[in-house]
């Protein structure tokens, strides 16, 4: 009987333990990682890091969610093309913000403080330690096409998308999607201008 | 027989348990996710309301031109002339001063932990810390600022904002948190300090040019990256806010982190608890 129990509960361990992969901390920490490598180079231009960047984190991304949470109810009367170009756009707009805070930060060591599943989403929480600063960074992710993928990240309780979504939104609302995309455009040229 | 109830026992016991913690963690989780999540779609929202705008981006475009032209280059020579570990003690010193603000906050909140923790830290700090130069309380028992004010005091009790403010010089704001600074005004020991007006004004200048000396371009950083920088600064001033005053998760505490090492510091060592 005591055998019996036994078993069961070592069982029950070994089937949590395993529940756990892939894990999305692990995810997180590969992302910031691979970005810092990037930033710590001396032999390549701002420009070159930042092509180096972009390749990097899009596969992290879940550009597709992201953008679409973004616009929020003009997701809906936007055309394909509309979509297509503003998620392109987006995409280059967060890399750079990414870039530059993590150029600020710079060097700066990460904690992994706790990462909690529920499903199909997950929420990382670390804590980025910067001359004497300790700055909580969160992100939010989504298991997709086979890999956890980051959909928001927030900065001391500053949720990136819902920052762009209430930005944008008033200026769709005021001056229309095509030129919020101009706007866009023309930002993505000036923040790729060295600093 | 009596080992069968007891693993019975400890059966029920474990999914009770189990229960109450999934239930807790189902209800932070999706808290903390928040709506940006869910599978619907997500509807427009709006942050903070902002009847006063063009008042507001005013103000604005004044502080911003005060912020790059006088501010900051102020600050940048300040920052020349007084080496870093003397600028983040005058940090520690304003901060440290601020502490009674602080603590009658978290015990209006009914925060006891919070209101602990800023005695805790004004002790140390102003003891061991001389005079609340230095920081001993954080860097060497690991014990955070709780960061309180009278704005998130209203706030707990369900006051929202009412409406975003930029105000001169101190910059984005809302009628709720404003009108917290003003009574916070009051909880400044520097106010009772007998200083003549000039006087007050010229060390609330020396506390703000210290703390610009120590920001990493924030502002700039901002103003760069964003389209419309005052609207990116309005969602995230309401954000930072609500962030504020709901339960911080990062809350790093005396009585509940890992963060004593050094027995001397440790107050629950003191009285033996």
């Amino acid at each position: 009987m005591k055998k019996i129990i036994l078993s069961g509960l070592l069982a029950l361990l070994f089937a949590t333990s395993s529940f756990a992969l892939p894990q999305p901390q692990i995810r997180v920490k590969q992302m910031v990682d691979s970005v810092l490598d990037v930033l710590k180079r001396t032999d390549i231009s701002d420009a070159e890091k930042q092509v180096l960047v972009s390749g990097r984190m899009q596969s992290y991304l879940d550009m597709k969610s992201i953008s679409r949470r973004t616009l929020g109810p003009y997701w809906d009367g936007a055309t394909e093309e509309q979509r297509e170009r503003f998620a392109l756009l987006l995409v280059q707009i967060l890399e750079g913000t990414y870039l530059h805070r993590m150029d600020d930060y710079g060097g700066g060591a990460t904690d992994y403080l706790k990462q909690r599943v529920k499903g199909h989403k997950a929420i990382v929480d670390t804590l980025v330690h910067s001359e004497g600063l300790e700055i909580p960074v969160q992100y939010k992710m989504v298991y997709e096409d086979g890999d956890w993928q980051i959909f928001d990240l927030v900065l001391e309780g500053i949720s990136l998308v819902k920052n762009y979504r209430a930005s944008y939104g008033e200026i769709i609302r005021r001056k229309g999607l095509d030129e919020l995309l101009t706007m866009m455009d023309d930002k993505i040229v000036e923040m790729k201008k060295p600093r | 027989m009596p080992l069968r109830i007891f693993t019975l026992l400890c059966a029920v016991y474990f999914i009770l348990i189990g229960t109450v913690f999934a239930g807790d963690f189902d209800a932070d989780f999706d808290a903390d996710f928040d709506d940006t999540f869910s599978d619907d779609d997500p509807a427009s929202e709006i942050l903070i309301a902002d009847p006063l705008e063009p008042f507001n981006r005013g103000v604005f475009w004044i502080n911003d031109k005060l912020y790059f032209y006088v501010l900051k280059p102020v600050a940048k020579g300040y920052r020349l002339v007084i080496p870093r570990p003397a600028r983040v003690s005058v940090g520690n010193f304003f901060s440290n001063l601020a502490s009674p603000i602080r603590a009658a906050n978290s015990l209006l909140q009914w925060n006891f932990r919070g209101f602990g923790t800023e005695v805790y830290r004004f002790v140390i700090n102003t003891t061991f810390g001389i005079g609340g130069l230095f920081d001993p309380a954080k860097s060497v028992a690991g014990v955070n600022k709780s960061s309180e004010d009278f704005g998130q005091t209203l706030g707990y009790y369900h006051i929202g904002p009412g409406f975003y403010l930029v105000l001169p010089i101190v910059g984005p704001s809302s009628l709720r948190d404003a009108a917290g600074s003003f009574v916070d005004s009051y909880g400044d020991p520097l106010r009772y300090a007998d200083l003549s007006t000039k006087e007050y004004l010229a060390i609330k200048l020396l506390d703000a040019v210290n703390r610009l000396s120590l920001d990493q371009d924030t502002y700039e950083g901002i103003v760069a990256d964003s389209l419309d920088p005052y609207l990116f600064i309005r969602s995230a001033y309401a954000q930072l806010r609500k962030a504020q005053i709901g339960d911080s998760t990062y809350d790093m505490n005396m009585f509940e982190a890992p963060v004593f090492d050094n027995q001397l510091l440790d107050p629950i060592d003191w009285f033996g608890l």
